[in-house]
């Protein structure tokens, strides 16, 4: 039996007749033609699904839509709501870290939620923080390179 | 997520309405918190009888205490807030705990819970073996009241535990140490995402002589069906004054008691010598943070 629920993402609120099972990723995806948030392995092993929960980076694809109903949701959308590229996101364009991109929504999520707590963070802090995440293009020194941009004072 | 008989997704506000719904579905209900093994579960066709999905998150089970008797850490509470607990990040005697938390993602950190961790009763688990080496306790609610069921006798089977049909986990009580004690976790991994190889936890209390008075060691992943702790590797600890001889003797003692699984991850062969060199190594970590 399906649920209508409010999720509050990227400052706004969407009313989402949601079923028992659906997940976040779902939901996003295909009732709200959020596409940013990639689907990639759906088992919480890639993590180009990440997204923001009350500002901490979760996996959507393990994530219950019905679960978050009321709490801030952020996505790779709402990052840039006006159209700017943020600074971090501008980082990966300017450090040459997106290949096939397909990880790239889901790695900046990761990383911005390090540099939200971390302003300047060690290499290893930047390494644990994407620990969660797969690249299969870049061997990760791009991305890395890219973060440690974006943290520069 | 394929749930193929999934009806409802309930939310209760209160543990009476937990145990309403658990007695409605019986077997065929899941508790769930942060949701990050039930993918584990699925996939392996556990969940196909799954009518009814229990999140157990609006119960207030997401506090972490710490008094005089020890900790007490709810169902609900993250990896991420345990792992910020001041005496998790600084003594000793919890460092098997601190050691375990180094490993998951972030993204698992921010969603998976105390509680979920153990109950899932996987014994591939890193974190639920440091509670084991710490004399855990699992307070479990039913409908006759709580239950106390220490962490040692939890683990029945793979994905099985001591909990009856009606019975869900609100906390996991941790005892205080009543002498000089410290602890270490340690594993093997193919890469941060992946379950453990093999794992170790460790304990080690001293009396006020330096002597050795009571030890833990537990071996995990893919050492059995569950985790096992492993009390002829404990006897050549107890008693001793500890030194890197006895922590090696004692490693040698773990990897003699077990007869570990092959998979696709490891062979059983190499399952075995990891266990000797994960507990020595815990051993001595334990040893190097009682010294600190």
């Amino acid at each position: 039996m399906k649920q209508i629920v409010p999720l509050h993402i990227n400052g706004d609120i969407h009313e989402v007749a949601i079923e028992p099972g659906a997940t976040l990723l779902r939901v996003l995806r295909e009732h709200l033609g959020l596409i940013g948030t990639k689907r990639g392995c759906d088992s919480g092993g890639c993590g180009c699904c990440t997204v923001h929960l009350d500002g901490k980076a979760v996996y959507s694809c393990m994530t219950f839509a019905l679960q978050v109903a009321g709490r801030k949701i952020t996505t790779i959308e709402g990052l840039s709501p006006d159209g700017r590229l943020n600074r971090l996101q501008d980082a990966f364009v300017e450090a040459g870290a997106v290949q096939c991109g397909y990880c790239t929504c889901g790695m900046i999520m990761a990383a911005q939620q390090l540099l939200d707590v971390t302003q300047t963070p060690t290499e290893e802090e930047i390494r644990r923080a994407i620990a969660g995440n797969l690249c299969r293009c870049t061997g990760y020194h791009k991305i890395v390179a890219a973060i440690k941009l974006a943290s520069a004072p | 997520m394929a749930l193929p008989k999934l009806r409802e997704f309930i939310t209760p506000a209160d543990a009476q309405g937990v145990l309403n719904a658990l007695r409605n579905y019986q077997d065929r209900a899941l508790i769930v918190a942060g949701g990050t093994f039930l993918h584990g579960l699925e996939s392996r066709g556990l969940l196909t009888h799954v009518e009814a999905l229990i999140d157990i998150q609006r119960l207030g089970l997401d506090y972490l205490e710490s008094g005089k008797d020890g900790l007490k850490l709810g169902a609900t509470a993250l990896f991420a807030d345990l792992e910020t607990m001041p005496e998790i990040r600084n003594d000793p005697w919890l460092g098997a705990i601190k050691d375990a938390l180094v490993f998951p993602p972030v993204q698992v950190k921010n969603a998976a819970t105390i509680g979920g961790s153990v109950a899932a009763s996987c014994p591939f688990f890193d974190v639920p073996i440091s509670f084991m080496c710490l004399d855990g306790v699992v307070k479990c609610r039913g409908s006759s009241g709580m239950r106390d069921i220490p962490m040692q006798e939890f683990f029945t089977g793979l994905f099985a535990n001591a909990m009856e049909n009606g019975e869900f986990m609100v906390e996991l009580a941790i005892p205080r140490p009543r002498t000089r004690s410290a602890s270490a976790f340690m594993k093997v991994e193919t890469n941060a995402n992946d379950l453990a190889i093999l794992n170790a936890a460790v304990r080690i209390d001293v009396d006020e002589s330096g002597t050795c008075s009571d030890a833990r060691v537990i071996a995990g992943g893919g050492v059995g069906e569950t985790p096992i702790r492993l009390s002829d590797a404990e006897q050549v600890l107890v008693r001793q004054r500890l030194t890197p001889e006895i922590c090696a003797r004692a490693g040698l003692s773990a990897k003699g008691s077990v007869n570990p699984i092959s998979d696709h991850r490891a062979s059983a062969a190499y399952r075995s010598e990891m266990t000797r060199v994960m507990v020595n190594r815990a051993l001595r970590q334990a040893l190097d943070r009682l010294r600190q």
